[in-house]
Parts: structure tokens; sequence; C-alpha cells
């Protein structure tokens, strides 16, 4: 059959029905019959044609979109001088994420990352990030599990969420960058754009900085060459003007050099080229690009309007109302994210992500039933993995539906793919057997979380409740100082150190830990007991 | 991933191991049977064509032989069927079938069979057409607004479209700037052909501009004529789109709109006859095919849309009303009227799954798979959960020492260091000096009894000696296996070590009936290796500046006996002389004197004493050893060599503390490297570049200070780890004098071993200095207490780089005053007192009465941090997080 058929229109269908490999092993056949070396022959077609088809099947193989990448490494955290405000108004940063001022469950309810923002229900590549304000900072960043940690190197990600390392083939790289004539490419444009998508998408593991001034240089020269044809041609040839001039208004090619300029980290440029595209051909992408550039620059509110403004143009479009949920989720306004993922569920009822960020809403602002359901829908919908039936099983707790609480746990643990899952979920169990009064149990589960997951703080704090109760003060006190040492960002092994040292009469190393609890949460009730209490003893003494 | 699944009406397995594609379904009445029911068409790249007609007596039922109404092979790959009304002068419907060189057209035609074995289908062929070039794909319709007959345009591999007038080739026209080839539909109301072109937009062409265009064929010769000619093929409309498309439809459900849909790789488009957006949909899934299908509302199109993660989507516009699974990835997808059932999903998968199904309620039975568990016995579970508890109650009871329960070995480690130095030195990259350094042989034999996985052997000697290869790895397949390595070792740098011992430590994993992972398990064999690989024989030298006198209880030993290898000369009257020559340079004196027992050791580093004196007594040991004598014992009397001592921690403290400061500098210079760099940043991205004003410069220089200041901490920390060695070997002798001095016994010489020799590495953060401090004082606390009130005394529970040393300095004299006092090293007195747990330094005993009252505190429970709540999925942006299910 194969011998009978055109490769060339097999390798076309191929393509379509995405099976790039066998596209690409095709593409390989023929242009191995006709030797060529690094550039299609402009005169047979033919050959173009499988070099680009085999160039946008590599592609697809590796396709990510860009829209979803979206971690800095330190580099770019620590280089950007980017920053608006040092002090922003409350409100308008993403950095200081701000006093819960709609009623959302509060921070002893709602655990928070280290960049003091409650848990997410849904682990986004940006619900990672937090800035940190040093270098020093940046690399001393306790590296507990997976609170805001900053990767050193942004190439190292590239590689790891496409692969496209692994897939070069044994006899050197498909096209060879250095060699190309990227003028003479930029003139042909129905090769440029699947030229221009190889190189970024499928290139970008090499040497990531050297490859992204290529990739710019490609995107900007269409365009700068333009500039230049627009002006000589003007004198010369008028007919050839129209067409140019209708190819410099291609948004597509502004986008791009938009997208490459914000891999630079260059957020104001890249803001210009995405405006100016916007303003030729409205297009989804670029809305959510542009607002992703705003969110870099810190300017949420402004990433809020250009989302609704989207809106407008495309309503009922589920990405760009995600958006504004997220960026509400991540200013802290639980209640206007909740809004907007439940609108994300009237168009698309099966959003994943909006169903756990609505079910964890529940579940944490004390309506575990509500959170069940939701977490039952997804059960339902075939998601299977080992933290949605943690989430299950805390929910079936908290709900009093003990009888499912530790099958489900038990799933949770046989489905953990690493330490790191199968901690926080003993973690969990310690929390149902203190919640049933086993403290032996709790006792045991707490130091098997610590056996996965050697840097589990919480677990460090509770463990340490728990000797203290038996009243092994020094091991409590040696717990909750390597608590406070992993993550410096939660209030209670503060708290709890405070109460131990001020039970033992330790009062100045008590009055210390109380004011960094009170740093970690101000509004804990109990911390400002306890400083009242110990400066009433220091002004008695 | 949905909550419901297509109910399957009919479905059939196609042929075998053959493929179809996106034209290769098509759905018509072909036989023109006056029911007006649709047969389903099916070609595939095998070239086997095929008509059903399902009538299946209940829902699910599989293919019967009797609804196949046909099945013929063509013997070329079938890209495309449709059905119109291809044949001139009748409006009956037709079948075209498009291959790669061919168009035919037949007409079909049913008879009626027999009771049993249901109708069939006759084919008959009304015309074809041979064709110049590749073909890829076809659309049909009454191009230039023809009445009652459909014409074909085929368009090729390279760009050409074609156009059939029934039995007539009427023209053909390349498409300009073409390159692949991309889907082809035919709009009738503005009588224009769309496509999406490589450069990623949609074209729309005039059929009218076509017919006139200048010919393809005279392409070539009209090249330059093209720009005046006016016939040059020109788009009506463009509309980019930024991705290429899998299909385009075009659909009038309404006279008043028509609408294009465009089906992008990753976006979904609804355009208005003139080429304006609609509406557009993102997908965050990788569709595979679509289908408009009906207006259910006023102004709303209902579109069916297949992806790759087996699901079929119905969106209303941009509303997603349902989403249901199929059990294939679908590749074309139509709706139709069969067997009197009105919209039934037909569905053809790449591998010729054919499925007619209807949309209902059928849960997906998504089960998930049983957590694997044993039989529950209740009678044994309890047992073996009391079993468990009393292990783990033994192992909190004795503070986590491991029940160490001796058996017999699975693996036999035995270390043999070879008597002779290696003829060829193995010693490489030498920094010695000008003495030719030898190198000895040690042969390493595993043995093991029974199977045994990941067996490392990894080996250790003290640095400056080095190792040609301390990693091996073996497997134990099979018992009672030998393995022997062998690697060599000397002495790498220009001073001694503070030991000869070596350690050959094997890691291994012994699988278990209840774990077959194995349990990991680690055995280790020490070995000593001679003294002649560091050391030459020298002159001795009567004077020297530190001098050390052990006596003994036996009578002198000729030295000569005792170093056998080390005789420099034959005379008689040497022998209670003799002369140590280290590798690095330092020399060492040993004299034995011929009435007393007594031996001298001298030299002039206090340090580079130690090795000598140690492997003077363990000769001597060995000595009286082999002549019987049990009773023989070394002393030291005299004071302890503290000053020397202390001018050792002194200078590796010094050294710490210069290393600190180099640390800060560089993180000074760090900070003002970045601080520059960020600046130049901004210089660089301005769009009106301003003067650099020096800061290349400024940056130049702070980048070599860094490198400067890099390599200086470098040197120091070489500087360091020689003054640890050095350091090391002093503390080794002052233990030994120590214990020789209060005649320690052994329990109480390692007590002291461990407090002074921590195992730990000397680092910048942690050092030695505040670690034996720690250990010192908590001896002092407890053990060589003088009072109760001293107990109670308190440290802070952070070590931290002390400023001086003379803290330490201080312990450790009151350390030997204490010991020389009568005090005695012990440990075991203390045990119930609790012993430090995570920080050294940490540990006071408190009052029984606290810790009742603490434990009732009323808000303790609230002190637990919150659970977790994991998040709950882990996103991979390549595969789509979104499937589910609407109502």
């Amino acid at each position: 059959m194969s011998s009978e058929m055109e490769p060339l229109l097999l390798a076309w269908s191929y393509f379509r029905r995405r099976k790039f490999q066998l596209c690409a092993d095709l593409c390989t056949q023929m242009l191995e019959k006709s030797p060529y070396d690094q550039e299609p022959d402009p005169e047979l077609p033919v050959h173009q044609a499988a070099w680009i088809l085999k160039a946008r099947a590599l592609t697809e193989m590796v396709y990510i979109d860009e829209i979803d990448v979206d971690q800095e490494g330190i580099a770019e955290m620590m280089l950007d001088e980017n920053a608006i405000a040092q002090v922003p108004r409350p409100g308008t940063s993403l950095k200081l994420p701000g006093t819960n001022q709609t009623g959302g469950p509060s921070q002893a309810v709602r655990p928070i990352t280290q960049a003091g923002r409650p848990i997410t229900g849904f682990l986004r590549p940006s619900t990672q990030s937090g800035r940190p304000g040093t270098m020093e900072q940046a690399i001393r960043t306790p590296r507990t599990a997976y609170t805001a940690r900053p990767i050193t190197s942004s190439s190292g990600r590239f590689v790891r969420l496409g692969t496209a390392s692994m897939l070069t083939s044994p006899d050197g790289p498909f096209i060879n960058l250095s060699r190309l004539n990227l003028t003479k490419y930029s003139q042909k444009p129905k090769l440029a754009k699947a030229l221009f998508e190889y190189i970024f998408h499928h290139e970008n593991d090499v040497k990531t900085i050297h490859l992204e001034d290529v990739v710019l240089h490609l995107g900007i020269y269409p365009f700068l060459l333009r500039n230049k044809n627009h002006i000589e041609k003007n004198a010369l040839d008028l007919a050839a003007l129209s067409t140019e001039h209708s190819q410099y208004k291609d948004w597509w090619w502004k986008v791009q050099i938009g997208k490459c300029y914000y891999r630079l980290g260059m957020y104001r440029e890249a803001e210009k080229q995405f405006k100016s595209a916007l303003k030729q051909q409205e297009m989804v992408d670029t809305f959510l690009y542009l607002a992703k550039v705003y969110v870099s620059l810190d300017q949420p509110v402004t990433a809020l309007n250009l989302f609704k403004q989207g809106l407008d143009k495309f309503p009922g479009e589920v990405t760009l109302l995600c958006g504004i949920a997220r960026i509400y989720e991540e200013m802290n306004n639980m209640s206007s994210a909740a809004e907007y993922y439940k609108e994300v569920l009237k168009q698309d009822n099966t959003h994943v992500e909006a169903i756990a960020c609505i079910g964890s809403n529940h579940f944490y602002s004390d309506q575990p039933e509500i959170a069940l359901r939701f977490y039952r829908r997804l059960l339902q919908m075939g998601i299977y993995n080992g933290q949605l039936f943690n989430n299950l099983g805390l929910c079936c707790f908290y709900a009093q539906q003990y009888d499912m609480t530790l099958t489900s746990f038990e799933r949770a643990l046989s489905l953990a793919e690493n330490e790191e899952e199968a901690a926080d979920v003993w973690y969990n169990l310690g929390h149902v057997a203190v919640g049933i009064g086993d403290t032996n149990l709790a006792h045991q589960c707490f130091r098997l979380a610590l056996v996965n997951n050697n840097n589990h703080a919480e677990a460090y704090n509770n463990l340490a409740v728990l000797e203290m109760r038996k009243g092994h003060v020094e091991q409590a006190r040696a717990l909750l100082q390597t608590a406070s040492s992993l993550a410096p960002h939660m209030y209670e092994p503060h708290f709890n150190f405070a109460t131990i040292s001020d039970k033992i009469g330790d009062l100045q190393r008590s009055y210390v830990a109380a004011q960094k609890s009170e740093a970690a949460f101000p509004d804990h009730v109990d911390t400002q007991h306890l400083i009242k209490q110990l400066r009433q003893h220091f002004a008695m003494l | 991933m949905s909550l419901f699944k297509a109910r399957d009406w009919w479905s059939t397995i196609l042929g075998d191991k053959e493929e179809f594609d996106q034209g290769c379904l098509c759905l018509a009445n072909v036989d023109n049977s006056g029911n007006g029911q649709d047969k389903i068409i099916v070609g595939s790249f095998m070239g086997y064509l095929r008509i059903f007609s399902p009538h299946p007596a209940k829902t699910g039922d599989g293919a019967q032989a009797e609804d196949l109404l046909l099945e013929v092979d063509l013997r070329d790959p079938v890209l495309q069927v449709e059905v119109g009304k291809f044949v001139s002068g009748t409006e009956m419907l037709h079948l075209a079938v498009l291959h790669s060189r061919k168009l035919c057209v037949y007409s079909v035609s049913g008879t009626l069979g027999n009771v049993e074995h249901g109708n069939q289908c006759q084919m008959k062929l009304m015309y074809e057409h041979n064709l110049q070039r590749t073909a890829c794909n076809m659309t049909y319709g009454s191009f230039g607004g023809v009445k009652g007959r459909d014409l074909i345009c085929i368009q090729s591999m390279d760009g050409m479209l074609m156009v059939f007038e029934q039995e007539s080739y009427a023209f053909g026209r390349f498409l300009p700037g073409f390159l692949l080839p991309g889907p082809l539909a035919y709009s009738s109301r503005t009588d224009s052909f769309l496509t999406v072109s490589s450069c990623q937009q949609v074209e729309s062409y005039k059929y009218q501009v076509l017919a006139f265009a200048t010919d393809a064929d005279k392409r070539q010769e009209t090249e330059q004529q093209k720009l005046g000619s006016g016939k040059r093929l020109v788009v009506d409309w463009t509309l980019n789109i930024g991705e290429q498309a899998l299909d385009i439809c075009i659909v009038s459900f309404n006279q008043s709109a028509s609408s294009v849909f465009v089906l992008g790789e990753r976006n979904f488009f609804c355009l208005k006859d003139n080429g304006q957006i609609r509406f557009m949909k993102k997908l965050d899934w990788s569709p595979s095919c679509f289908l408009p299908y009906c207006s259910v509302s006023e102004g709303t199109i209902n579109t069916l849309i297949g992806n790759h993660n087996n699901m079929l989507h119905i969106y209303q516009d941009v509303t997603l009303k349902w989403a249901t699974q199929l059990p294939h990835i679908p590749v074309a997808v139509r709706v139709g009227c069969l067997h009197d059932l009105k919209g039934v999903i037909v569905t053809l998968s790449d591998d010729g799954h054919l499925q007619c199904s209807y949309l209902g309620t059928d849960p997906s039975l998504f089960q998930a798979p049983n957590v694997q568990s044993r039989e529950l016995n209740y009678d044994e579970l309890d047992v073996e959960m009391k079993e468990l508890q009393k292990i783990i109650k033994d192992v909190n009871k004795s503070q986590g020492v491991w029940p160490m329960t001796e058996r017999e070995d699975d693996l036999n480690v035995s270390v043999v260091v070879s008597p002779n130095f290696d003829s060829v030195s193995q010693a490489t990259d030498v920094e010695v000096g000008t003495d030719l350094v030898p190198s000895v042989t040690v042969k390493v034999t595993l043995q093991n009894r029974v199977i045994l996985q990941k067996a490392k052997l990894s080996v250790y000697v003290q640095p400056p000696l080095e190792l040609t290869c301390d990693q091996f790895t073996f497997e134990f397949m099979t018992p009672d296996l030998t393995r022997t390595v062998s690697f060599s070792v000397y002495l790498k740098r220009s001073y001694t070590p503070s030991e000869l011992e070596g350690n050959a430590v094997v890691s291994y994993s012994r699988p278990t009936d209840r774990n077959p992972d194995g349990i990991p398990r680690v055995i280790q064999c020490k070995f000593r290796l001679p003294l002649k690989l560091i050391c030459l024989p020298g002159q001795p030298s009567k004077t020297a500046s530190h001098k050390i006198t052990i006596d003994t209880n036996k009578s002198p030993v000729s030295l000569l006996s005792l170093f056998p290898g080390f005789a420099s000369q034959s005379d008689d009257d040497q022998v209670n002389v003799m002369g140590f020559h280290f590798l690095g340079g330092a020399r060492i004196t040993v004299l034995a004197s011929k009435t007393s027992q007594r031996y001298r050791i001298q030299s002039e580093q206090f340090e580079d004493l130690w090795l000598i004196t140690n492997e003077l007594i363990l000769r001597l040991q060995e000595y009286f050893e082999k002549q019987g004598v049990k009773d023989f014992a070394c002393s030291f009397s005299g004071s302890i060599p503290l000053q020397e001592y202390f001018e050792l921690i002194d200078h590796h403290f010094e050294l710490r503390i210069n290393g600190e400061k180099l640390e800060e500098l560089l993180s000074e210079r760090a900070v003002q490297f970045r601080a520059i760099q960020r600046r130049l940043l901004a210089r660089f991205k301005d769009k009106t570049p301003a003067p650099l004003q020096h800061l290349d410069t400024l940056l130049d220089g702070t980048y070599k200070q860094v490198i400067a200041l890099a390599d200086a901490v470098e040197e120091n920390q070489g500087n360091l780890f020689q003054s640890f060695t050095r350091l090391k070997s002093a503390t080794h002798l002052v233990i030994l004098l120590i214990a020789l001095w209060q005649k320690l016994s052994a329990d109480q010489v390692a007590i002291l071993e461990a407090a002074f020799l921590p195992l730990q590495e000397d680092t910048q953060e942690l050092g030695w200095e505040e670690t034996v401090d720690a250990a010192i004082s908590h001896l002092l606390k407890t053990c060589l207490s003088k009072s109760s009130k001293e107990q109670a005394l308190n440290l802070n529970s952070q070590l931290n780089i002390p400023k001086d040393t003379s803290q330490l300095k201080k312990h450790i004299t009151l350390l030997c005053d204490r010991l020389s006092k009568g005090g005695r090293l012990c440990l075991s007195t203390d045990a119930a007192a609790p012993q430090t747990m995570v920080m050294p330094g940490g540990c006071t005993t408190i009052p029984e009465s606290d810790l009742e009252e603490r434990s009732v505190e009323q808000d303790s429970t609230e002190l637990f941090t919150n659970h977790r709540h994991l998040t709950a999925e882990t996103p991979r942006p390549e595969v789509s997080p979104l499937q589910g299910v609407s109502e």
C-alpha cells in the first residue's frame, strides 16, 4: 500500500493524524534520495515540501503552548529591572499578597506557600513562583519540597518540558542553525513561519540564550528587512510596495517577536509588539500573551482589564476566564476567583482546574461535603491520581464519612508517584489519627512522613506537639527549631516554640519566637496574646 | 475523561491493518434508493471500497454479513470518496472516488437480495480521468452557479486546482505561494474556493477569477507578464490565522448566514463570508476532525469536534454542550440518517474502527484498580500488628539504636595489603617533591553466601593518601561467588596523613521474602597500610624541638628488630637510635634507652610525632605478644604537651577566620558584579543608547577581582585542609598521651576520640572548634562535673563559629585537669537523662513537675499545622488537562 502511495502524500496524511515519528521518518527517506546539503533545492518543490513537513513534525513532537510555560529562573528574577514600584499600593501587585479583604479563609485555616499565598487547588507552573528579594535569599530558599523554589536556570526547564534533546537524530541536528541564511528565508513567507516555530520550539534546548538570539533575529529580520525594503523599494517598485506592506502588517510575526522578547525578559518591548498585533487582529492567544507580560511586570490590574477586554471580543472564552480567576487567586481574592471559576464551568463544565480550585476553596471554607462532590466529579471523569484520593480522603474525614477515609488514603498511598507525595499522605493520615485521638498512630504517621520527605516542616511541627504532650520538652524544641528553619513562612512552629519557651520560663526566646510568628501571621490572636503577656512580664521586671 | 461515553449502536472493524484518513468516510444515499436512507461509504489507503447499510437487530450489535452491501478492491489507494450529481444528464447521485493519479465516477445501484442474504449493490464505472499530477483532496459543488449538477475540483500535491466539468476537464490553475496542500472547500454563496495555505492564512479564490486566470501550464512563460496581464490569480480575501488547519467546512443552515468553519491545530474559528472572525475558541487538546452539523437555536451552530484524547466534544458556538468518550481516535466524523434513526454519529479511526453511535448518559465505567491487598484474616492481623507494635516500641525505647541481631554474614570481605611495593609505582600527579613515591597494592576479596543485589564497594583512605580507584560495583547473582579487586595506594601531597588505616565498605541489599527489593546492609573492613609507604629511613639527629618519652615495664628492645625495614646502617652501636624521613620532608628520630625501659621520640614538628609513636607502641605490643609476655604496658609521665597542641588549633582557626573573610569579600564582589550587570543590561536595552560611562571597565575589573578572590578562597581551602590533617594527627597524639598517662580503658579512649574527632567534615559553617567545644563541655557537664550545680548549666543551642579559641583551650585544659584528678569518662550513668536529639548542646533536664502541667494545656491541639491539601493535578502543558462532560 505504502509503496503505491505517493510518499509525500502519505507523510502529509501522517502529519495530519499526528503520527509525527512516522512522518519524520518518511520525510527523511525522501530527503535522502536526493542528497542535498542544508537547504532544500528551490527547483524541487517536492523536496522543499518534505523538508518543511519534517521540520513541522519535529516541532509538533515537542510543542508546548508558550502561554503555559511560565517558570522563572534565578537569573531572570535577579536581573529584572522592570519592577514598577517597590512599595505598591495594596491590591495592585502580586508581590505583596494583600491581606484578605474579601473574607476568605484565614491563614490559620488554609496553609500558605512561602510566597505568602494560600495554597491553590491546582498546581500550575506559575503558582510556585515567588520572587525573592536578593540573590542570597534566592539561593538559600529552603528546599522544602515544592514551596516556591526558584529553578536555577531557565534552559533546564525547556529540556525538561520538551524532551527535544532526546529526539535529536544520531547524525547531527536536522537543521544546522548556524549555517542557515536567515535573510534568505525571511523572504519566503511560506517557509519562514514553519522554520521559526521549529527554531523556537524544537531547538531551544541546546543553548537557550544563543538560540534565542537567533530566534530573535529570525523573528526580527523579516520585520526589519521589510522595514528596509519598505523604504528602498518605495522609489523603485510601487507594486512590490503593496505586497511588502501587507507583509509588514502580519500580526503573527509581531506576536512571535513579542514571544522572543518575552523570553529574553524584555517585557516592555514584548508589550509593544503584542499591542500592535492586537490592533491588527484580535486573537485569543495575543490577549493571553499580553496578559502574561503584564503579570510578569507585576501589573495584575492591567492584566485583569485586558482579560475583560478580551472577553468583550470573545465572550465566554474559557482561557480568558481562567486567566482572570488565576490572577484573583494570586491576589488573594478568593471569592472573586471562585466566581470566575464558576463562570468557567458554565462554559466548559469539564474544566479540571476550575473544579479542583472550587473544590479546594469549599474545603478550606469549611464545607467539606461540597468539596467532596467536586472531587468525586473529578474522579468520575477519570482522573486517577494520588492527589485526588488524598483530597477525597481528607474531605471524607471532615465530612464525617469515616468509612471512606482510610480506603481513600490507602489508594492515595498506592498511587503516590514520588516520596514527597507519599509524605504528604502520611502527614494527612497523621492528622486523621490526631483527630481520632490515637496519638501513637499519629506519631508513627508523622515519623513516616519524615522518612519519606526529610524536609517536611509541618510534620516536624506536629511531631513536636506530640512530643510536648508526652513531656519531652527538649525533643519538642529541637523539632520545632528544625521546622522553623525549614519553613520560616509558617507561623505554627514559631508560635509553638514561643509557648514552650514561655512555659519553661525562657521569656527572652519566647518573645523572639513570638515576634517571628507575628511577622508570619499578623492576625493570629494567640500570638498577640502571648506577646502582650510577655511585654507585661518584661515591664514588671 | 468524561462522565459519559458514546452509546454504541453499531460498529465494525474494517480490514486488516488498513489505513484511513479524513476523506475516506462519506454518508449518502448513494444507490438512490427510495427510502432515502444514508449508506456509509468507506475507502481505504489499501484500495478497498466498502458500502455499509447497518441495521442492527438490537443496539450495540456487531456488523452482520448483510450489512455490507459492497466490497471491491480498486487496486489504488482511495484518498477521498464523495457523492454528488457527477454524471451529466441525470440528477441521480453518483460516487466519485479519488485515487492519487485517477478520478473515477461510479454509479451504484442496489438490488434486492433473496430472503436471507440481504441486499447488495453493484457498481458501474461511468467515466474516469487520469491525472497528470498527484492528487491530494477534492471538493465538489455547483461551481459558477450551474443548476442540477456538481462539478469537481481536485487539489494536487504541488498546488494545482483542477476543475472537471463532469466528463470533461475544464482547466487547471496553480495556487500562488503554494508549498503544502491544505484543506479545500467550496462556498456556493460566494462561489469561491477556500483553503489554508502554507503561509498560515485562510485564502479565498473566486471561481470566476480562477476560470479567467492565465492557464497554469503556461505559467513559466508568462512569468514576466504576470504583473501587467491582469489575469494573474488574485486572491479574494485572506485571513491570517497563524496556524495550519486540519479541515475547513462551509455551512449555511438558514438562508441569512453562512459561516466558514476552520479547524486549526490549536484553535477553532468561525468566519463570516468576507473573512472576518465571527468567533474563535482556543482548544487545549489536539483536535482530529470536526463537523458543524446543525443549528439548534437561532444564530448558533453546533459543532462536533473529535480529539486525540478519544473524546468527542459538542459545542454550541463556543460553549461546551456535551462531551463523550469514544473507543478510538476519530479521523473522520459524519452525521446521518441510518435505518430510520436520525442523527447517528458515524466515526472512523485511522486503523479502521467504524462506529455508529448516539449520545446518551451511559457512564464511562472507569474502574479504579484494586489496591493490592492480602486476604484479611483478623487473627493473623492482630498477631502481626502486635509484633510490629512491639518492634516499634523497642526501637523507640532504645532511642534509635537498632537491635543488632548477630547472624552469619551474607558476605565475607577480606583485605590483603601486599608486603612489597609495586614494581612500577602507580602514583600519578604527585606533589611530593623530589622523592620517588612508592605505591602498594591492596587486594579486596568478597565472597557471598546468598544472592545479593547492588553490592558496592567503596574504599577510603586518609588524605593525602590516594587510591587509584575507590568505587567498585558487583552483582552477586548466584551464591558462593568470589570476586577480587585490587588497587594501589600512594601518597599524593607533601604532608603526612593522620592515620595509616584504610576502610573498605561494602553496601548491598539482601532480598527477603517480604521485601524483594532487599534490605540495605553494610559491611566494613579495615586495613592497615605499611609505614614505609610514606616514610623512608633517614639520618638520626640528636637535637629536636619536640620530644616525648614513653615508659614501658619491660626491658628495651632493639629498634632494629622493631623496625626491620628501616635499618640504615648495619652498625651494632646504632641499634638504639633510628631515623625516619617522611616523604614530605619531616625527620623523626627514635631513641631507645640502653639502661632504662624508655623510648624517646623527637622531631621538629609536634604533629609528626604521632605516626611514629603510634607505630612504635603497636610494634612493641606485637613484639611482646609474640614473646608471650602478657602484662606489657606503656605509660607516659609528665605533662601533656598542650601548648604545642594549642598552637596548631590556633593556626587552623586562623585559616578558618581567613576563609570567612575571603568569602564575605567574594559575596560583596558578586553583589557588585550583578549590580553592574543589571546597569549594563538596562543600558543595552535602551532604545536610545546612552554611553556606557566605563561601566564595561568596571565590569571587567570586578570580574577579575571575583576570579582572584575565588582563587584565594580555593587556596585557603587547600591550606585549611592541610592544617586540619595536621590538627587531626596532633589530636590523635594528645589522646594517645592522655590515655597512656591516665591509663584509660579502651571505652574511655573511645569516648575521648568521639569527643575530639567528630565524624563530620570540617566546614566553614560547622567546624571542628565548635563541635569539639560542645562535646567537651558536655563531658565536663555530665560525667566530669564536680557538682550538680554545674549540670544545670545551659548552653546555647546553636553551634556558631566562636570568636576565639580561648574557651576551647580552657575547656581542654579543664578536661585534662579533671582527668588527672581522677575523673572517669563514662556515659552510662547519665543514660537516664535525656540525650540531645537534633542539635548538640540543646539538652538540659527539666524538672518533672513542669511537664504534667504542660500536657494538660488546653490549646495545644491548635498548634498543629493545618493538613496539607494536595494540589489536584500536576499539569503538563503538552497534555491537556481538560476532559469531561456537560449537560
